[in-house]
């Protein structure tokens, strides 16, 4: 588990858990939150593998590296760190470049 | 087809203070951000910022980013999540991706406001996951109040090297040691100090070598770099860290304004590639905008002045009305570009247009104040454009002396010890001391933003400026303020007040390992933890073993701990050398020399 529970700063709400499935099997997320650091909750740090069998993790959390490319909801290379996770969601690792989808 | 009359494309610092400006004055303006949320990077600061109140100086970034929202009107249109894909000659294109549709839009002016991207560096297996930028880990827990890993290593010590580690401890995580190629802290030494009061080594001459693991970050080696930033053989140490936190700078993302046709030049001092841009933030073409980090990465103060800059422009050209606002602005960046920490920003800046400085005082207190009354220390000797000591200060005792840029003066005599300067101090750098306040005892008032709170009377362990253990100290009072920096006041042994800057609450009670040195399982814990992983290692940095009783009651338990915590038998552990004298014998015996005995 590595939700920040209590904090000097911020204030930590109780936010509304959302069911996503991540692989297949099924996750916690907060509603809210991107779907990196949903599963970064959830201790999963390799988001994918590289077209050289590389383990990919993410590196800057806004959308600019994208280090963080994952098939969601059947699209390949959407940016995890910047999308919302959604109830039902299903998540994967992206291998290599990824499909096209039309 | 959307038409607007002014298209900030980034709502971060500097596109809302834009944005703000033209909506004021009734000009229809369409920000749109790539986020979940506006603000840029402030949603994810939860440091009080530098600078005066007119930029919310003492205010955490993600409370500014509330106030700048909050400032939006009716004109302006807001859209999230959308990611702008492209600018043509006549039109732009922007991607929802709530919506998963294209929107075309035609604007009369633009702003171009989207900020940096993290710098990367090359070092063995950076690829691996658990190496992140700065910017990610503070999106992470600050944002999301997630956290990455447990124990990190921190390559950087500029500003955000130094804040992610303090915003590290805060949330929790340990921080094992901030790495700096160069041979001096890069950022504020009022942020260097709020890490080493926790006790945060900051190694200079030092960069990363590698990253440890196979699938994840387990580990990173480190070593001590020669003038040329080559690895020194033999220097290297490895650290037992989870996560790998590059704040090694920002990279200004000029895509979109070259594809606009910006002149686009290599500034170095900028952070790179940058836009052309002059003093009204105007791009080499005639209606395109740039402000923020894209323009030159610098902080959220000056982004903000320069997106009120740009939103004035556009204000002027488009209503055709005088902007009287705007001089005044522009008199603001100036002076916050006085000080020494924006010479390279100045020096870059040069290259598009002339710059003008103020002047201002560079001599602070010369004096620790009255013996024996309450009275605050301010502990910031740079020239930090910031002033809400001075601002805060209900009895005018706190001195700015010129403009904000100048060091802080405090008039004793006019202090009555409330505490408040304390409080708004953005650099955590003021302190309160009071000799003597009982026989033998002084008083420390210490900022605190931790958790939890110590209690009134509970014992801790008073600290020094390097987060070294000094004394036993008792908590006499928790003043909690609510912009969260709380004062704790604690009495520490006479002759301390001006030692002690932090403080640590006892986890559990202390286990002696050797109790010759007095070393706790928790000290040697930590510096296998740090690296030193072999029994002779431990001796000298810790100098367990290394007793009067030659470690006959030590030396076990630490090649147990050693053992279980490196994963290896003891039959694979060096057990150390033994060493004479066996037992404790006196020098002036062994001086002497050999007698004759009698046969």
């Amino acid at each position: 588990m590595r939700r920040i529970l209590a904090h000097p700063i911020l204030d930590v709400e109780k936010p509304k858990v959302v069911k996503f499935f991540f692989e297949g099997k099924e996750l916690e997320a907060f509603e809210g939150e991107t779907i990196a650091a949903a599963l970064v909750a959830n201790g999963v740090d390799v988001f994918g593998r590289t077209e050289h069998s590389r383990p990919r993790g993410f590196y800057c959390a806004i959308g600019k590296c994208s280090s963080c490319l994952m098939i969601v909801d059947g699209v390949s290379n959407v940016r995890s760190c910047i999308t919302l996770v959604k109830e039902g969601m299903q998540v994967k690792r992206q291998i290599g470049r990824g499909e096209i989808t039309w | 087809m959307v038409k607007t009359d002014f298209l900030i494309i980034g709502g971060g610092p500097a596109g809302l203070s834009a944005a703000i400006e033209t909506g004021k004055r009734n000009i229809k303006t369409l920000v749109i951000d790539e986020g979940v949320e506006l603000g840029g990077q402030l949603v994810k600061q939860t440091h009080k910022f530098f600078g005066h109140e007119g930029f919310y100086a003492s205010v955490r970034g993600f409370e500014i980013a509330k106030k700048l929202v909050s400032q939006l009107n009716e004109n302006v249109v807001i859209m999230k999540q959308t990611t702008v894909t492209g600018i043509y000659e006549d039109v732009i294109t922007a991607y929802d991706r709530e919506k998963d549709s294209v929107i075309e839009i035609e604007p009369k002016y633009i702003l171009i406001s989207v900020g940096a991207s993290e710098r990367f560096i090359p070092f063995e297996n950076n690829h691996l996951p658990g190496v992140y930028g700065a910017g990610a880990v503070q999106t992470l827990m600050n944002q999301f109040r997630v956290l990455p890993g447990k124990r990190i290593l921190m390559i950087g010590s500029g500003n955000i090297g130094l804040i992610v580690s303090y915003q590290l401890l805060q949330a929790g995580a340990q921080v094992k040691a901030i790495v700096e190629i160069a041979d001096k802290v890069g950022g504020y030494q009022v942020h260097a100090a709020k890490v080493k009061r926790f006790g945060v080594p900051i190694l200079l001459r030092h960069t990363i070598k590698k990253a440890i693991g196979e699938e994840k970050v387990e580990g990173a080696v480190i070593g001590q770099v020669d003038d040329r930033f080559n690895i020194i053989p033999g220097t290297e140490r490895e650290f037992a860290v989870d996560v790998i936190c590059v704040a090694v700078g920002l990279v200004p993302s000029v895509e979109l304004a070259q594809m606009a046709g910006v002149k686009i030049e290599y500034i170095p001092e900028l952070g790179g590639y940058v836009p052309y841009r002059d003093r009204e933030m105007r791009t080499n073409i005639k209606n395109i905008f740039v402000a923020g980090d894209l323009a030159g990465i610098e902080e959220a103060t000056t982004a903000m002045i320069e997106g009120r800059i740009a939103g004035l422009v556009v204000a002027r050209e488009l209503t055709g009305t005088d902007q009287p606002d705007l001089e005044r602005m522009q008199q603001e960046l100036i002076e916050f570009r006085s000080g020494p920490f924006s010479d390279k920003v100045r020096k870059g800046l040069e290259r598009f247009f002339s710059q003008q400085i103020v002047s201002y005082s560079k001599d602070g207190q010369k004096d620790l104040g009255p013996t024996g009354k309450l009275r605050p220390i301010i502990e910031c000797y740079e020239n930090i454009p910031c002033n809400p000591c001075q601002t805060s200060c209900p009895s005018g005792a706190i001195d700015v002396p010129g403009n904000i840029n100048s060091l802080p003066i405090v008039d004793y005599s006019k202090c009555t010890g409330c505490g408040i300067c304390v409080m708004k101090c953005p650099g955590l750098a003021i302190f309160m001391v009071q000799e003597n306040f009982q026989p033998g005892k002084d008083l420390v008032v210490l900022p605190y933003e931790f958790l939890p709170l110590p209690e009134k009377g509970q014992k801790v362990i008073a600290l020094d400026r390097d987060g070294k253990d000094v004394a036993q100290a008792e908590v006499l009072k928790v003043i909690k303020s609510a912009n969260k920096t709380n004062l704790i006041h604690i009495v520490v042994p006479a002759g301390l007040a001006q030692k002690v800057r932090s403080f640590r609450i006892p986890q559990k009670a202390d286990s002696l390992v050797c109790r010759c040195e007095e070393i706790t399982v928790e000290e040697i814990e930590k510096a296998i933890d740090e690296g030193y992983t072999d029994y002779e290692e431990l001796k000298r940095y810790l100098r367990i073993g290394m007793g009067p009783c030659g470690g006959r009651t030590c030396r076990t338990i630490t090649l147990g701990i050693l053992s279980k915590k490196t994963g290896k038998s003891l039959k694979e552990i060096s057990c150390g050398t033994f060493r004479p004298p066996s037992m404790p014998v006196k020098f002036d015996s062994i001086i002497k020399g050999e007698i004759e005995h009698e046969k």
